[in-house]
């Protein structure tokens, strides 16, 4: 396919990211980096004229592979929801992701939207947060000057509010392959099944031991219950070191119910979000049990 | 905003194209490219009445810059069928009672397009799930449900056919 940069003070497509990070170095305050634009260009709906440029890493070969390296998956920013729902690479190792990216939007918004649009947009409703945070998701962000790597519990810091700096772009979201007995949920409540904004998300991981009978460790993240994505770390303690046949999961609901402070809005009330995070701790305890039971 | 350039292929013509860097591809196809057959619902990627198959993937072109498309290869409901005939998804559509007002059935016909090259035989979930981008507010989608599946039948009919003949 033929692809060429567009000359246009408006419009800059780079193919490098040292060209892009040269270009965003130099235009900081007046320039919008756009990815899949399918959240971008919902929020500038009525005001598009108001962009001055716009920063497209639509050419940059880099930022789209998904590729194991050693014990590491390392996935490319522009990677698609879509890439991310069909990868076998990623349906295996991190169901959990895959899984949410299989949720978002449509079959038009998977095909465009990005993992690292998701990331960097910061919604707290972001389907592919909580997942990304589950995994123990590390994201590099470079500059001209520096690169950094920063876990991604570290990263949100409210609505639409992230770490990144105006100079910096997120290149690759690295994700740790996890133990072969990993076994995780995801359950994304919302009015509809399409194109809608989650009410609530839940991402369930359980690491179980070599002989999968003892809990190893245990990772429940939430999204749209709070300004950010958000892990309940109580659990861990109630979890780790004991057999599933311990466990009562009206109480782990019980704790998630609790530890959680979500606001009433036009997605939900904040009793019903309660209510649901309960009952969706306790559908994802006994999908995790059940599955742990077929798999010896 | 100044001006720039882009070429695309469009429906199987080759275009250049003077826009802005902040021209929706939706925009360009309407009002540069005349091809009205797009349309434009709620302008946030939600209705998919804007859905243009574009590099082989289906898309709202309501959510794309004009340069994003640049070099890009797009097939827009005035693109499918051939030499003067209806595509047999369309035909179905028409057969089958799957068009009232008309406003959703462009993106919704390019869904079913894209929805029967990845699942020649699809099940009730994969036909829900193709066309999950698209709204209709007429029909109840039963009847395009309908249509669907025939288009299905007579598609898989037609490539049997054609197999037949060349053995």
């Amino acid at each position: 396919m033929h692809q060429r940069t567009v000359p246009c003070q408006g419009y800059f497509a780079p193919q490098k990211i040292e060209e892009a990070l040269e270009i965003l170095s130099g235009y900081v305050k007046e320039i919008k980096v756009i990815a899949g634009g399918t959240d971008l260009l919902v929020q500038y709906y009525d005001q598009l004229y108001e962009v001055n440029s716009w920063l497209d890493l639509k050419n940059i070969k880099e930022l789209k592979g998904i590729k194991i390296y050693q014990n590491q998956m390392v996935i490319g920013a522009m990677a698609t929801h879509k890439q991310l729902e069909m990868s076998g690479e990623i349906q295996r190792y991190f169901p959990v992701l895959s899984q949410a990216a299989a949720d978002i939007g449509s079959p038009q918004i998977r095909n465009r939207g990005t993992i690292g649009g998701n990331i960097v947009n910061a919604s707290p409703a972001g389907d592919l947060l909580p997942p990304l945070m589950a995994y123990q998701a590390q994201f590099k962000l470079v500059s001209r000057k520096k690169e950094m790597i920063i876990p991604a519990e570290e990263f949100f810091l409210g609505p639409k509010k992230t770490v990144l700096k105006p100079d910096q772009l997120l290149t690759q979201i690295i994700l740790p392959l996890p133990f072969e007995k990993t076994y995780g949920s995801w359950i994304k409540i919302g009015k509809r099944k399409s194109l809608i904004i989650a009410t609530i998300t839940l991402a369930l991981l359980v690491e179980m031991t070599e002989d999968n009978k003892t809990i190893e460790d245990v990772r429940t993240c939430l999204g749209s219950v709070s300004p950010t994505p958000i892990e309940i770390k109580e659990i861990r303690e109630k979890m780790i070191g004991k057999k599933f046949s311990e466990l009562d999961f009206n109480q782990l609901g019980q704790i998630v119910e609790d530890k959680i402070s979500p606001i009433d809005d036009i997605r939900g009330t904040k009793e019903y979000r309660k209510d649901v995070a309960k009952n969706i701790m306790i559908n994802a305890l006994e999908e995790i049990s059940s599955a742990r039971r077929s798999h010896k | 905003m100044s001006k720039l350039t882009i070429e695309l292929t469009i429906n199987g013509k080759r275009r250049k194209v003077e826009t802005t860097a902040s021209t929706r591809l939706l925009d360009l196809i309407r009002d540069d490219l005349h091809l009205t057959g797009t349309k434009e619902g709620c302008g946030k990627g939600e209705c998919g009445a804007c859905t243009v198959i574009m590099n082989g993937e289906l898309i709202a072109s309501c959510l794309i810059l004009a340069p994003q498309a640049d070099g890009a290869v797009i097939t827009t409901i005035e693109g499918i069928g051939s030499g003067g005939h209806l595509d047999p998804i369309q035909e179905a559509f028409i057969e089958t009672g799957a068009v009232q007002c008309g406003f959703c059935t462009p993106g919704m016909i390019l869904s079913a397009k894209k929805l029967l090259e990845e699942y020649p035989h699809p099940t009730e979930e994969e036909i829900k799930r193709g066309i999950s981008g698209n709204l209709c507010r007429c029909t109840g989608y039963q009847k395009i449900f309908d249509a669907i599946r025939l288009a299905a039948d007579r598609l898989s009919s037609k490539d049997s056919g054609r197999g037949e003949e060349d053995a």
